[in-house]
């Protein structure tokens, strides 16, 4: 058999263009699962920067306010590393702080980072990162005042 | 002794030979010429041509030399052809080696992809008007393709006694890609169009292009199972890639797994070729419809992006779908060619990257349908 009556008797009309449909719509879907994850992706790390700010507020309420008034040369290296974290940018990594510190020659840097973190003035935000403590420092500021 | 001697002269070669065999190793040197001298796919051509001319010795039967002989050297390197060993680890290779962001970023190629395989299935049609089996014609249409692989995939399934010839057909049209296609290109695109500039595509993450494989063969291989050992494959293998941590997995597959299996499926597809065998009437037949198979994918694709730019705000170069038939990458590098032979400051081969590898996932989903299709 031969010509259309063959293609016709082994049902190959209805093979053909089901069959290039069926491709059609495999790529169609493929191509838009595609065209979707970069949307996706971004939507995904929107969220994730979100949640990352909000957990950082929340480690900042969190942190413990400690009531106490701080010797004088505590508050100088408190000054002097706010200036430098305002530089290096929050959140920071203390090795970075301390790389910073003693590249602009602060005296005993070690110990002073110490005593800042002692007082919570320097806290961590969870994430390997530690931020300035601006509400510890706003309490000191008052209680030198009074 | 002289006895000895009458015996082994009657045994040789020489003796045994018709002209079949002298055909098909004339057909062998011309391959093996294509490929080195003309630089026509070479790393196929090569070990098909002298596949053709190992398959074309003639040998005493039952001796356990010829490929279909039961424990014969060869019988067990066209193992791997008849039970579908090679072409999913050259899929694994492929992916291995393509970089899809192309098609990441622009999605909306891939349906040039689809078109060309417009010629899979108008093949398929004339095929059956020309009195051949559904069995038969689904893979004389998969040549179509333009994918060796998937041509061997199907052919092993549906019609295994017509793997040489259809293999040795798709292998050829894919060599010759660059003369079948840039008349069709021309004939079917006005100047005007072969000079659209296409935007620059936008750039694809790591993320995205780290997650395209799973999301890929988990969408194709639900929507058409049969696909899986291709798909699953080439998405795998391209997950090595993309994934890093495992480059010398990647490495392999690109490099040695793929080498390996190329020359043991040239060597076998080219030693199934033995004259009486290949040369008949339906080996011909194969060859005139896998011709007009490319012809019709090549005109499929261009068409069809002359019909998506009458949607499209930006338009797209008709030339690229042309690389929508699935020959990696030749059928692109033949497209910015073209392209470049109307304003050599046009640069598509990127933008023809993307049809081109969605083709390879098209060809794979076409010859899985067609093997659901007439296996039922």
């Amino acid at each position: 058999m031969v010509g259309l009556e063959a293609i016709s008797a082994h049902n190959g009309w209805a093979m053909s263009v089901l069959g290039i449909s069926i491709v059609f719509a495999g790529l169609l879907l493929l191509s838009f699962a595609v065209s979707q994850i970069h949307k996706a992706l971004e939507f995904w790390d929107n969220c994730y920067q979100r949640i990352k700010k909000l957990r950082q507020g929340k480690n900042r309420q969190n942190a413990v306010t400690p009531d106490l008034t701080l010797p004088d040369d505590i508050k100088e290296s408190a000054r002097q590393f706010k200036l430098l974290i305002e530089r290096i940018g929050e959140p920071f990594l203390l090795p970075k702080l301390l790389d910073f510190s003693e590249k602009r020659g602060l005296l005993h840097p070690h110990s002073s980072i110490n005593n800042l973190l002692q007082v919570k003035l320097i806290i961590p935000d969870g994430t390997g990162h530690f931020l300035w403590n601006h509400e510890v420092e706003r309490n000191i500021q008052k209680r030198s005042r009074v | 002794m002289e006895n000895l001697l009458m015996e082994f002269l009657s045994n040789t070669g020489l003796a045994l030979a018709d002209y079949r065999n002298v055909i098909m190793i004339l057909v062998g040197i011309v391959l093996i010429y294509l490929g080195i001298a003309k630089r026509y796919e070479p790393f196929l051509l090569v070990p098909i041509g002298f596949g053709i001319l190992m398959g074309n010795i003639p040998v005493i039967k039952d001796f356990g030399i010829g490929i279909y002989e039961k424990g014969s050297f060869l019988s067990y390197m066209y193992y791997g052809v008849i039970h579908d060993i090679y072409p999913p680890l050259i899929f694994l290779g492929v992916g291995a080696l393509t970089d899809f962001s192309a098609m990441l970023a622009r999605p909306l190629l891939m349906l040039l992809g689809a078109a060309a395989q417009i010629g899979i299935f108008a093949t398929f049609l004339g095929a059956l008007a020309l009195g051949f089996a559904p069995n038969e014609a689904a893979s004389i249409g998969i040549i179509g393709g333009a994918d060796g692989p998937t041509a061997i995939f199907l052919t092993a399934k549906l019609a295994p006694r017509l793997i040489g010839p259809i293999a040795i057909a798709a292998y050829s049209y894919m060599a010759l890609v660059p003369v079948i296609q840039p008349p069709i290109m021309r004939l079917l695109t006005s100047r005007k169009e072969r000079l659209i500039k296409m935007e620059e595509p936008r750039k694809v993450s790591k993320k995205e292009k780290l997650i395209f494989p799973i999301i890929g063969f988990l969408l194709c291989c639900f929507i058409v199972p049969g696909a899986l050992p291709l798909l699953g494959m080439l998405f795998f293998g391209n997950l090595l890639k993309e994934s890093i941590i495992v480059e010398r997995l990647a490495r392999a597959a690109r490099s040695t797994i793929i080498d390996t299996v190329t020359i043991l499926l040239g060597i076998a597809v080219g030693a199934s070729t033995q004259g009486d065998v290949f040369l008949t009437g339906k080996s011909m037949g194969i060859f005139v419809l896998g011709a007009a198979s490319f012809a019709v994918a090549t005109a499929s694709g261009v068409i069809f992006a002359k019909f998506m730019n009458l949607f499209l705000r930006q338009k797209i170069n008709p030339l690229i779908g042309a690389a929508g038939v699935s020959a990696v990458p030749n059928s692109a590098r033949v497209v910015q060619v073209v392209g470049q032979a109307e304003d050599p400051a046009n640069f598509l081969l990127m933008h023809a990257m993307a049809p081109n590898i969605s083709g390879v996932i098209g060809s794979a989903i076409a010859a899985a349908i067609l093997w659901s299709f007439v296996s039922v």
